[in-house]
């Protein structure tokens, strides 16, 4: 028996959001039953200055903080600029559609359907996860992290 | 006939723009007003009024050699004065930055002595004597070669030239050296991403008209075609086409 295929779909934002809208739009697609996964996507904020002369130094950032979303807490690590969704039926997409309507109204975006959440562990995830590791979490969370990903309570 | 450099192809505005930028006959237009001591902290290479450390003694006090190069040049003040070679970096945005790597190393070059460009993809940096570099870079930042939103100054950790901008029109900055407080936009960190103790305002970014206008990059969603420079187009093709060739027969 092969597993099930669930539809997923990409939202692309013509500009970086920032946290405020990003949890906007969150907390507007956290309404909508039948979501399995979403991914923040977009460039990473660091929380010390990597390298360069000034590394080590903390690194303040207008974009990077906490947002509540569905009543949880979440850490924003990273600017964001795409987010994918995993759902359990096609018929919900009007609604994430409508959503981001509401939310987006001084920038234009993009709504796409496609597969693009990674299905198979890479040596990376291999090596976090283990062999026996649930596929849910796979690309879920950058695997050199050391946090997990975040789970909002089920609405259905 | 006297020669009459062209600078470069091309009949769209952004091929007019760079001729502009490049020809040393035209002064820069002046655009904001950022002191020289603010430029020293944004530099973050020595403390604003601190004496200028040196490399070398003085080229009077140090005796030359006798050597005829050096009857014909004559030395920067910099090197005169002995001063270390420092750098200043810039990152440009793809969406219509006023200037960009390519073409800011043309412009230096046309215009200043003395200096050492270095051009890769997203950002430029010039190296010369520190007390050089500041002119240089007064030029860089009060000019119109410089936006607040979509040029940055940026040492190390410069990400973000070929990125989406944020909502409010903010280059990315990983760092986030300069923050847009205010309607101006005003830098916290110096250009390596110390923190700075005072900010320093480098004034309100340039609307999008202004910027479509003046920009010296091409851009085919938000600003102008290379396509529609049919000019600049023949005249890559022929560069391209005659480097390709070369090795074989160097004659058109």
């Amino acid at each position: 028996m092969t597993d099930a295929v669930y539809p997923q779909c990409k939202i692309e934002t013509e500009r970086y959001l920032n946290p405020s809208t990003t949890e906007q739009i969150l907390n507007k697609i956290a309404e909508i039953p039948g979501i399995r996964r979403i991914i923040l996507n977009g460039p990473n904020i660091p929380q010390v200055v990597p390298y360069g002369p000034a590394r080590g130094v903390p690194n303040p950032h207008s974009a990077r903080g906490a947002i509540i979303v569905g009543g949880e807490e979440i850490d924003l690590r990273v600017q964001v600029g795409t987010i994918l969704l995993e759902l359990e039926d096609k018929d919900i997409l009007p609604e994430i559609r409508s959503a981001c309507e509401s939310v987006f109204t001084t920038l234009t975006f993009s709504m796409k359907e496609g597969r693009f959440m990674r299905s198979t562990p890479t040596q990376t995830d291999y090596a976090k996860y283990g062999p026996n590791a649930d596929a849910m979490l796979y690309g879920i969370v950058d695997p050199k992290n050391k946090t997990g990903p975040s789970i909002l309570q089920g609405n259905k | 006939m006297a020669y009459t450099p062209q600078y470069g192809p091309g009949t769209s505005v952004v091929s007019e723009n760079r001729r502009k930028q490049m020809n040393p006959k035209l002064a820069f237009e002046k655009m904001r007003d950022v002191n020289d001591s603010d430029i020293v902290l944004l530099l973050g290479h020595r403390a604003p009024g601190s004496a200028y450390p040196t490399a070398h003694p003085p080229l009077a006090e140090q005796g030359e050699p006798d050597c005829p190069i050096r009857k014909i040049v004559a030395p920067t003040g910099g090197a005169a004065a002995g001063d270390r070679v420092r750098y200043i970096q810039l990152v440009d945005s793809m969406q219509n930055a006023p200037c960009h790597p390519y073409q800011r190393t043309y412009v230096e070059c046309y215009r200043y002595r003395g200096i050492d460009p270095g051009t890769l993809s997203g950002r430029q940096i010039v190296e010369c004597r520190e007390r050089d570099l500041e002119k240089i870079s007064e030029d860089l930042i009060n000019t119109n070669l410089f936006d607040p939103a979509r040029t940055s100054l940026r040492g190390a950790t410069v990400h973000g030239h070929s990125l989406r901008l944020a909502e409010d029109g903010m280059m990315f900055d990983m760092l986030q050296r300069c923050v847009l407080d205010g309607g101006t936009v005003k830098y916290v960190k110096n250009q390596i991403g110390e923190p700075l103790d005072k900010k320093v305002d480098v004034g309100k970014m340039m609307d999008d008209a202004w910027l479509k206008a003046n920009t010296t990059i091409f851009h085919s969603l938000v600003g102008t075609p290379f396509r529609d420079d049919a000019e600049y187009i023949e005249y890559v093709q022929r560069i391209h086409s005659l480097r390709t060739k070369y090795g074989f027969m160097p004659v058109e």
